[in-house]
């Protein structure tokens, strides 16, 4: 197994995914510092690390699920592309490996890419000097975005394998990021069917809309939640592997 | 030319992007009509609270990711099987090759618009608002095609120059948020994705002065030409480099 993972980095090596996937996080990155300095000259109470959490968090809704389709899409199409899906499959390897390797491969580069993006609101936060440092708080972070992460990824590696065209990936993607961007205007028994939505749900703080101004509030890790979004990904993987795996090449 | 945008047509025409083109208004009209309906008492100004509500994130956001996918699609199939290199080697000038892509790629985003005002007007027939149907959301939505040709000429020559599907579109999110900057900024007729969100109004619905408008219609024009000269001369002057 550890050799079919260390086949897909060789693989990528030359596509620059990692770059590109930093690069766009910075863009949505600068927007959203650029967002809270605004918010914080005009209220000076939301200079504290709950905004920049929520922010953030918010944004990854719209952010991720297009930036996970393009990863995906990436590590999923050289194969349609070099029709080298059915080379593959004749080696001593299974599909099974083939497939886990490919979810493992895009994964991790998610992951770092959620990492970044933590180092980037810890050294904004330290820039603006906001009191303390709710490590719990990122540590729920990263584990939110991580498991919802998980689960789109999942989705979009059983659409990117079994559709040869990416658009129909990509356009998955668009339609997450629509969802993940407009779940706060859902009723919640809506919004918990939908993946996307969890990155919202999944956040350390919420903002509470009250008269005159809102504030930003804690929001205690929801196990309940935590576990239907991993058991969403187990069933989008499972599903796509079955799928891709019966599906004649 | 008229044998280019055939050509063009034949590889779309089983390529189900319909389906794609057409997901994208039926989701923005629905999530925006689901939150007109809910917050009634706030949005007091029938079609117009309705336009804001529907056309806010489809305009904003969406709108020039379709179009990046729909780019990429139009390329797709060049960049496959050494494709480039016989397209290149047919007796058809580069020009034509590019403008049928501009074409028919327009031709999918006006689809994609009409469809959206279709079910606009449906919305707010269903939601039984009582003013009449206001005609210059039309106008708005002719606008808003006219800005995606220049984002479309942009995509192209983005689309023409990589051969992953994905990456144009990566950064055309990007782009998206420049806009954004830019048109906050009050320097949107400069940019193709501002231009965008002027066109449709979306973000103001406030007439445009006589002014703006002959600005917004010369800066379309102006993007167009200006990436259509840009990917015209690359095709014809760079050599085609194909793994």
């Amino acid at each position: 197994m550890s050799s079919t993972i260390a086949l897909e980095y060789y693989k990528i090596r030359r596509k620059n995914i990692g770059l590109m996937l930093i690069l766009f996080l910075l863009v949505e990155m600068t927007w959203a510092f650029m967002a809270i300095s605004m918010s914080i000259a005009r209220n000076p109470d939301h200079a504290a690390w709950e905004a920049v959490l929520f922010n953030i968090s918010y944004m990854n809704g719209l952010f991720m699920p297009i930036v996970s389709a393009i990863v995906v899409s990436r590590i999923c199409d050289m194969e349609h592309k070099g029709a080298t899906w059915k080379m593959l499959a004749a080696t001593n390897v299974s599909r099974t490996q083939l497939y886990a390797a490919k979810y493992v491969c895009a994964n991790s580069l998610l992951l770092i890419g959620i990492l970044a993006q933590t180092a980037l609101m810890i050294g904004f936060g330290w820039l603006q000097k906001f009191p303390g440092m709710p490590f719990g708080q990122f540590m729920q972070f990263v584990a939110g975005t991580a498991a919802v992460t998980l689960a789109v990824a999942a989705l979009q590696q059983w659409v990117s394998m079994s559709v040869k065209n990416q658009a129909f990936a990509l356009c998955l993607g668009m339609i997450g990021g629509f969802f993940g961007l407009t779940a706060g205007l859902f009723p919640a028994s809506a919004r918990h069917l939908l993946i996307w939505s969890y990155y919202l749900d999944l956040s350390p703080t919420i903002y509470v809309y009250s008269e005159p101004v809102g504030a930003y509030a804690a929001q205690p890790f929801a196990f309940g939640k935590m576990t239907a979004v991993l058991m969403m990904a187990a069933l989008s993987y499972i599903a796509g592997n079955i799928h891709v795996n019966r599906k004649e090449i | 030319m008229m044998r280019s945008i055939s050509a063009e047509w034949l590889k779309m025409r089983r390529s189900k992007m319909t389906l794609i083109l057409a997901a994208l208004p039926v989701v923005s009209v629905l999530i925006g009509s689901a939150n007109y309906y809910l917050n009634q008492e706030a949005l007091q100004n029938d079609w117009l609270s309705l336009w804001t509500q529907v056309s806010l994130f489809y305009g904003e956001f969406f709108l020039p990711i379709l179009i990046a996918i729909c780019c990429a699609y139009a390329c797709r199939l060049e960049h496959m099987n050494q494709n480039w290199k016989m397209i290149m080697a047919a007796p058809i000038s580069a020009a034509h090759l590019y403008l049928a892509k501009l074409l028919i790629t327009g031709m999918m985003i006006l689809f994609a618009q009409a469809m959206f005002l279709g079910l606009y007007w449906l919305a707010g027939t269903l939601l039984f608002l009582p003013s009449p149907f206001p005609v210059k959301t039309a106008g708005w939505v002719m606008r808003g095609w006219a800005a995606s040709l220049s984002i479309i000429a942009l995509q192209l020559e983005l689309s023409l120059r990589f051969r992953s599907f994905a990456v144009p579109i990566g950064i055309n999110l990007c782009a998206v948020f420049i806009g954004l900057g830019m048109y906050i900024n009050k320097l949107g007729l400069f940019f193709p994705f501002s231009l965008l969100t002027i066109g449709m109004s979306v973000l103001s619905q406030d007439k445009l002065a006589a002014m703006e408008n002959l600005l917004f219609w010369l800066m379309s024009i102006a993007f167009v030409v200006i990436f259509a000269s840009i990917s015209i001369c690359r095709l014809k002057n760079n050599d085609i480099v194909q793994a």
